[in-house]
Formats: structure tokens, C-alpha cells, sequence
């Protein structure tokens, strides 16, 4: 529409917890699988190294958080958004969405098969990121999501992060470190991680202002 | 500093608090043992927040824009209910291709779901209380469904009771427009009581989850009531998306 909105100015809709009923069946077969770009079988894979992550969501008391949600958004191998924001959105590998959503299990298990992220020269703060996944947690009794942010172990590139270094505190930013195991469900070509997200007290995952 | 990216520095300002939800709700106890003891910690905005998928159609199944009936057309129990609406930016800008996930109880107040197994109330074999809309190039969507009912929080010692309410899903622009939230009906009793609606302070953000009636007359059929629930998602943008 060919209208002028400049001097518009909304706000934007109050968000409300997710509750305990959130429909089962949206919960895709492929949608924890950020490898696969469409749900149509056959599809292309995304490009790089394949990556599996895994841990549990506790709530305060470390009890299971089970019945969450748990989302993810990263850009591809080479550290680039298919979306109009990024300068290099022409670049990105058209097999990687970017984005993946898991239910937790009774024990609070959640996992992901993705590509590890590249990367990147950030236009908005000219910083370099790290490899970085960013992941929204949403459950009954959040009103709001909780967002925190996933690194990689070994990655120089962690110290000059801008978000990585918005946690001052050394052994409070090491929660966001996925560290090496040896995960079960993990698949032979994949490198697993295992990091668990503690709403609540003792070693309290940094979430971030959404 | 003059950057190609200055324009984007102002696109996600923070939430201003009082139109959101406070996070620990009274008598609301599950809110106790989930919210983080600590306060959130600030970062810049960088490319991955502003950003997001495009293109998430691809991967999740388009599913049913009318929930009022099964798919070989028998009729849930209930008011029949039309919900329309626009998805916007803080611009007023039409988000466009946006997929809305929509969930509800029933008319009875339950939901199809294993946490509701408890529920003293039945199930409707004819109502998933599950829907899927995309926003198209005004950025408007809509779906058919029926009223759902309202339900006392399950094991609540309290008796809350939840008013009528349908859960919302939304995707917005990216990362950072990501909403979920719950549109309320106009005067109903409950509204005044219901715990989840009134955590936001703000007399007018509470306003902003609730529906507004559509004339009778403005309708395309008699048989169904008209509510118009514009959703507007964090953002500033100078172009609508996907030009």
C-alpha cells in the first residue's frame, strides 16, 4: 500500500505466557532438525559441519522444566542471515532456515541437530560475533520468553564477542558455553554438545532484556 | 558514527515495561520457580536479532484456517466466532507472510490436549482447538472458530478461573518480534479477575488483548459473531517486508 506510515506510532501487543496447552502436533517431525530446510522429503541439506546439541530445562530446585518450549535462531555455516536485514542475505545457503523448535520431555530433555554457525561482521555494532545460537525458552509460568544465547568451547572469537561480553562475570558466562559429551541420541557424524538451561537458582543460566 | 546500519539502530527499541506483563504473578505460583532470581542482562542488538525466518512455510504444515469444523465438515459444539485482524509493525507497517499459531479450549473449556486430562469437562470429537494462519500482502489475517469456554485453572487451590481466551503464536519480522500472547473477548466478568490479563499495568496494554465486536451487518454471514484483534510485533521498519 502506497500510504505514508512514518508517523504512526503503536505498541506493540502485551505478550502472555504460552500455558500448558500448547498443541502437540505442531511439533513437527523435522523441526528440531536444522539440517532440514523444508518439511518436504527429499530436501536439500544445509551446507557445514553437523552439530547436536542436548541438555535439560530445569525451573528453581533443578526440577524438570518439562511441557516448555524451547526455540532456536542462528545463521548458516557461513554466518549469514537468509533474511532481508543481512547485507549478505544473497550469500545465504538457501538449505538453512536458521530457526528450529522443541517440546522439553518429561525429564526436561531438549535436543537439536543443526550446522555449527559461522561468524560474522556485525553491521549494527561493527563487532565481530562468534559463532553464536540464539535461543528463546517459553513455558507456563513465563509471561514472557526467556532469550539466552549458545556459544562454542575453543572459539577465539568469544572474548571480542559484544554479547558474550554483556556477562561480566566469567564463571556466569561459562553457562553459556556448550561443552563436548557424549550424548545418546547424538548422530555418528555430528559433534555433540551438551548444555542445560537453569530458569532459576544455582547456576542460573544469563538471559538477556528481550 | 555514520554507518550503512544506522538506520537499524532504532528498529527494536526495548519493550516499555508497563505495557508487558510483570513476570512474577501473585497467586499466579508457577511464575515463583521459572523466572530468572537474576535481573536480565542488557546486550547490543546485533544481526541476529534483527533478523529471523522468512520463510517458515516451508517447514511448518499451513493447517486449518477454520477450526469450526473437522476436516469432513462436522460442526463443533458452540458460538460460531470469525476473528480478523492486521499484523503490524510499531510503524503500522503490514507484516506480511507471518505465521499465526491459534489454540483454544473448546466451548465447553477444555483442551485437546494430555494436560488437560484432568479437565471435569468433555471433549468435543468435531474441535482440535488447533489452527495455522499466514498474514497476507495487508499483512490481515483470519480464522473461523467457536467460542471457547472458560475453565478454572487445573489444581488451582485458589479457583481461578481463566476467562474466555484464544492463545496466539506469532513470528513477526525476526528474532525479536517473536510474540505469543492471548486475545480476550470484550466484556466478559472474567477479564476483571483473570490473573494472566491483568499482570500487564497498563490499563490500555490489557485493552490491546482484547478483541473488538465487528458490526452484524459488516459480516459476510448472520450466523457467526465479528471480532477484529489487530497484533502489532516489536519492530521498526521503512519498508514493508518482502520488497
Amino acid at each position: 500500500m502506497g500510504t505514508k506510515h512514518a508517523d504512526v506510532k503503536l505498541v506493540p501487543t502485551p505478550s502472555c505466557t504460552v500455558g500448558p496447552f500448547f498443541p502437540a502436533h505442531y511439533f513437527g517431525a523435522t523441526d528440531n532438525d536444522l539440517t532440514v530446510a523444508s518439511a518436504v522429503p527429499g530436501a536439500q541439506r544445509a551446507a557445514g559441519s553437523k552439530v547436536y546439541i542436548g541438555g535439560c530445562v530445569y525451573e528453581a530446585g533443578r526440577v524438570p522444566r518439562w511441557n516448555g518450549i524451547v526455540e532456536l535462531w542462528q545463521p548458516d555455516a557461513g554466518g549469514r542471515f537468509n533474511h532481508p536485514n543481512d547485507p549478505q542475505h544473497g550469500l545465504a545457503d538457501r538449505n538453512f532456515m536458521g530457526w528450529g523448535r522443541r517440546a522439553t520431555e518429561d525429564d526436561g530433555y531438549y535436543d537439536f541437530i543443526t550446522v555449527r554457525p559461522g561468524g560474522y561482521e556485525d553491521p549494527l555494532t561493527g563487532a565481530t560475533r562468534a559463532p553464536h545460537i540464539n535461543v528463546s525458552v517459553m513455558s507456563s509460568g513465563l509471561m514472557r520468553r526467556l532469550v539466552t544465547v549458545f556459544f562454542f568451547p575453543d572459539e577465539l572469537a568469544n572474548a571480542g564477542d559484544p554479547v558474550f561480553n554483556a556477562v561480566p562475570d566469567p564463571a556466569v558466562r561459562e553457562r553459556m558455553i556448550l561443552k563436548p559429551a557424549k550424548l545418546d541420541r547424538a548422530p555418528a557424524d555430528a559433534t555433540a554438545y551438551r548444555l542445560d538451561i537453569v530458569l532459576q537458582g544455582e547456576d542460573e543460566t544469563p538471559f538477556f532484556v528481550d | 558514527m555514520a554507518s550503512p546500519s544506522a538506520p537499524f539502530a532504532n528498529r527494536f527499541a526495548p519493550y516499555d515495561d508497563r505495557t508487558q506483563p510483570a513476570m512474577r504473578v501473585e497467586g499466579y505460583r508457577e511464575t515463583l520457580v521459572r523466572v530468572p532470581a537474576r535481573a536480565p542482562y542488557t546486550r547490543p542488538a546485533t544481526l541476529s536479532d534483527i533478523t529471523g525466518p522468512l520463510n517458515l512455510a516451508q517447514k511448518l504444515d499451513a493447517g486449518v484456517s477454520d477450526l469450526s469444523r473437522t476436516p469432513s465438515g462436522e460442526r463443533a459444539q458452540g458460538q460460531l466466532v470469525r476473528v480478523c485482524g492486521q499484523l503490524l509493525d510499531e510503524d503500522g507497517v503490514p507484516v506480511r507472510g507471518s505465521i499465526i499459531e491459534v489454540w483454544q479450549a473448546n466451548a465447553a473449556g477444555r483442551y485437546l490436549h494430555k494436560m488437560d486430562a484432568k479437565s471435569p469437562f468433555p471433549v468435543d470429537p468435531n474441535f482440535s482447538g488447533a489452527g495455522r494462519c499466514v498474514t497476507d500482502a495487508q499483512g490481515r489475517y483470519e480464522y473461523l472458530t467457536i467460542k471457547p469456554g472458560a475453565y478454572p485453572v487445573p489444581s488451582h487451590p485458589e479457583r481461578w478461573w481463566r476467562p474466555p481466551h484464544i492463545h496466539l503464536s506469532v513470528f513477526g519480522e525476526g528474532f525479536m518480534s517473536r510474540l505469543v500472547t492471548q486475545m480476550f473477548f470484550p466484556g466478559d466478568p472474567l477479564n476483571a479477575q483473570d490473573r494472566i490479563l491483568n499482570s500487564v499495568p497498563d490499563p490500555a496494554g490489557r485493552e490491546r488483548m482484547i478483541a473488538q465486536p465487528v458490526p452484524m451487518l459488516e459480516l459476510p454471514r448472520a450466523d457467526v459473531l465479528g471480532f477484529r484483534h489487530d497484533i502489532v510485533v516489536r519492530g521498526h521498519r521503512a519498508t514493508p517486508m518482502g520488497l
